[in-house]
């Protein structure tokens, strides 16, 4: 029953969520509405021109290239997150045990790089991998031939710098997995006699599964937007979807094909995104099968 | 009486507009500190928002600057087209850009007379009429810095004997030495003039098969295309690349006025019956927002003065020719050497003056296309 106090409680209520959903409605359900429009217009003359059509659906579709840039960018972070989790889990675990002692103090200096600008770090690396950088003369004193970091500019230093800017999102993730994994269980693994390998086997990497897939999933969706490195370490050669919708808005002034490509990689991204979250759910329900078993 | 936390959120109908009537009156009184000073929105490249370029201006009329520093022409422009003019004064960009404002709709057009003394500064090819920066007979802006666009080499690995056309960029013994620079159309003109091709004239289908055909060449005997100036530099000066293609005078005059003389940006012989060269332009333009400025004619007029063009000339990121002649006479021998003003005519020579390109987006397009096919 409505009364008074009730309707003044409502009022309230409104009026204190009012400023967010302003902001929510102008700033992010707007443009993703807006998106979806501009990608019906026309540009002529640099300047945007509100007339309905599809030509800009037909050049998307008819045109090979811009699939074959957003199927790159989809490998690439595939790619990317898989050796990310690959690279983040020892790491994490090293955290969990040998580093244990140690634990605060690295995590201090990941947290650093973390929160530095990738930027500063990506082009850091291109100091680091020149042929009169850091790493060719280590190099070079070792023994190698001069030269021998020549990456700069090819896939593997793209590789290089996504894995390095993003690997501290499943590391963290991880390792809070398995910080919380209950060290009793392992004590009854190794109680009833299983090794050190099918202990981490069967109890910790199925318990901590879920930090690595958390982890996997935010470097897969942010690597979907990463162009700094494909560019900057990676030469430009093998440009990425980002880099493809940043130069058709700021170059060529193509804002419905800009949109289209945006809306287009949102999808493909959705699709992918989906698909790893069905992986990741059956590994989920795997491990916990394992854990009550 | 004790206030609960309740009570400070308590929000109601009179304290709502208590709330927005306060907040009104405080946007309708005049702020003091700015109260005497006026206002001057500017879009510009870099260089020109320089505290050198700006602050004698502002000291000597009383102005405060509001600077929106473009990367990129064409974004500069779709921003201004978008709205963004009714709140900007002046624009210092590519010079197309400058003239395009005309049809636009947004272009202050300026009166020759009025900036007569301006225009006698000048090197005799950018004075009045300076027929590109004109939109049916009508002056869109003001010349205010200016290059050619020709490889970048470093002597101590290549020679300039090499570069008498843009041949190398598709030589196999240069594999993996080129630079193509991610600078829009920029890295396309030369290639586009070394097939023949005349680019200021609108395509036909055929043609733009061939430009496809020359960009596809240029990419794979590619290394990098880069768009930062710096790493492209770094990587001429340490001989990983061997020529940088889209830049010229705006990649070399800064590396040679550090004292690296062994950069040079020669401009090859003509080809295929086409001159190879590119001479580029800055312009600054005043954009017609309503407030018909003297202020803004004002700083135009500032800009080309010979100690601000100097300022210009050599700025933190690059160094540029200008087209204040007296300018020349304030640098030093060794800043006359770097900027290769000897070399100058003969560059004109060999070289297009940059217009607006008609198939531009169609060259862009098969750039991304070859580059995502690569």
């Amino acid at each position: 029953m409505s009364t008074p106090g009730n309707n003044r409680r409502h009022w309230e209520l409104w009026i204190s969520v009012l400023p967010f959903a302003l902001l929510l409605v102008l700033f992010l359900i707007g443009p993703m509405v807006l998106t979806p429009l501009l990608t019906f217009q026309e540009t002529k003359l640099y300047q945007l021109r509100w007339t309905w059509s599809f030509d800009t659906w037909s050049t998307v579709l008819s045109n090979p290239t811009y699939s074959a840039v957003l199927l790159r960018t989809v490998w690439t972070a595939l790619l990317s997150t898989i050796v990310c989790v690959v690279v983040a889990y020892p790491v994490a675990y090293a955290l969990n045990t040998r580093l244990a002692a140690w634990s605060n103090q690295v995590q201090i200096l990941i947290i650093f790089a973390f929160l530095t600008d990738a930027v500063l770090k990506t082009f850091g690396w291109v100091l680091f991998l020149d042929v009169h950088g850091v790493g060719n003369w280590l190099l070079q004193k070792l023994g190698f031939g001069p030269g021998a970091t020549n990456i700069l500019f090819t896939p593997k230093a793209a590789m290089l710098g996504i894995v390095y800017n993003l690997a501290p999102y499943p590391i963290f993730t991880i390792y809070l997995s398995l910080a919380r994994i209950d060290p009793d269980l392992k004590h009854a693994a190794y109680d009833a006699g299983a090794s050190k390998l099918r202990t981490f086997l069967q109890i910790t990497l199925p318990l901590s599964l879920p930090g690595a897939i958390a982890g996997a999933l935010l470097v897969f969706v942010l690597s979907l937007g990463t162009f700094l490195e494909s560019k900057v370490l990676g030469g430009g050669t093998k440009p990425l979807a980002s880099e493809l919708i940043r130069q058709t808005f700021e170059t060529r002034v193509n804002w419905p094909l800009g949109a289209a490509l945006t809306f287009s990689l949102v999808l493909v991204a959705l699709a992918a995104l989906l698909g790893l979250v069905m992986i990741g759910s059956r590994l989920r329900i795997g491990a916990a099968g394992r854990e009550t078993s | 009486m004790k206030h609960t936390l309740s009570y400070y959120h308590r929000i109601n109908r009179r304290t709502v507009l208590k709330g927005f009537g306060a907040a009104a009156a405080g946007a309708a009184l005049p702020s003091p500190s700015f109260a005497a000073t006026e206002h001057l929105n500017y879009m510009c490249w870099e260089g020109y928002d320089s505290p050198a370029v700006l602050d004698p201006f502002k000291k000597d009329h009383d102005v405060e600057f509001s600077v929106d520093r473009i990367t990129d022409s064409p974004g500069g422009f779709a921003k201004l087209a978008a709205g963004a003019y009714r709140d900007f004064d002046l624009v210092s960009t590519d010079l197309p850009w400058v003239q395009r404002m005309g049809p636009a709709g947004f272009c202050r057009y300026l009166d020759p007379a009025e900036f007569a003394e301006q225009y006698a500064g000048f090197y005799p090819q950018f004075q009045a009429p300076f027929e590109p920066l004109m939109d049916d007979g009508k002056v869109t802006g003001l010349p205010t810095r200016w290059g050619w666009v020709s490889p970048s080499i470093n002597l101590d690995h290549d020679t300039v004997e090499n570069w008498r056309t843009y041949a190398p960029v598709f030589d196999s013994k240069y594999k993996d030495k080129i630079c193509l620079l991610d600078w829009g159309e920029w890295p396309i003109m030369p290639l586009v003039l070394h097939a023949g091709i005349d680019p200021w004239q609108e395509l036909d289908q055929a043609a733009l098969d061939e430009v496809r055909k020359v960009i596809k060449a240029a990419l794979a005997n590619t290394r990098a295309i880069i768009g930062d100036l710096a790493i492209a530099q770094r990587g001429l000066l340490d001989g990983s690349l061997f020529g940088l293609i889209g830049g010229g005078t705006y990649t070399t005059l800064n590396m040679r006025a550090q004292g690296h003389l062994n950069i040079v940006c020669p401009v090859p012989e003509p080809n295929n019956g086409m001159k190879q060269g590119v001479i580029w332009m800055e312009a600054t333009g005043l954009i017609e927002n309503g407030k018909d400025s003297d202020l803004a004619k004002a700083f135009l007029k500032h800009l080309v003065k010979p100690e601000v063009a100097m300022n210009l000339a050599f700025t933190e990121a690059t160094s540029n020719l200008v087209p204040t002649k007296a300018a020349e006479d304030l640098m030093t021998p060794k800043q006359r050497e770097a900027m290769l003003l000897d070399y100058a005519p003969t560059a004109q020579e060999r070289s297009n003056f940059l217009r607006i390109v008609p198939n531009v987006d169609d060259f862009l397009a098969i750039w991304g296309e070859e580059l995502a096919a690569r």
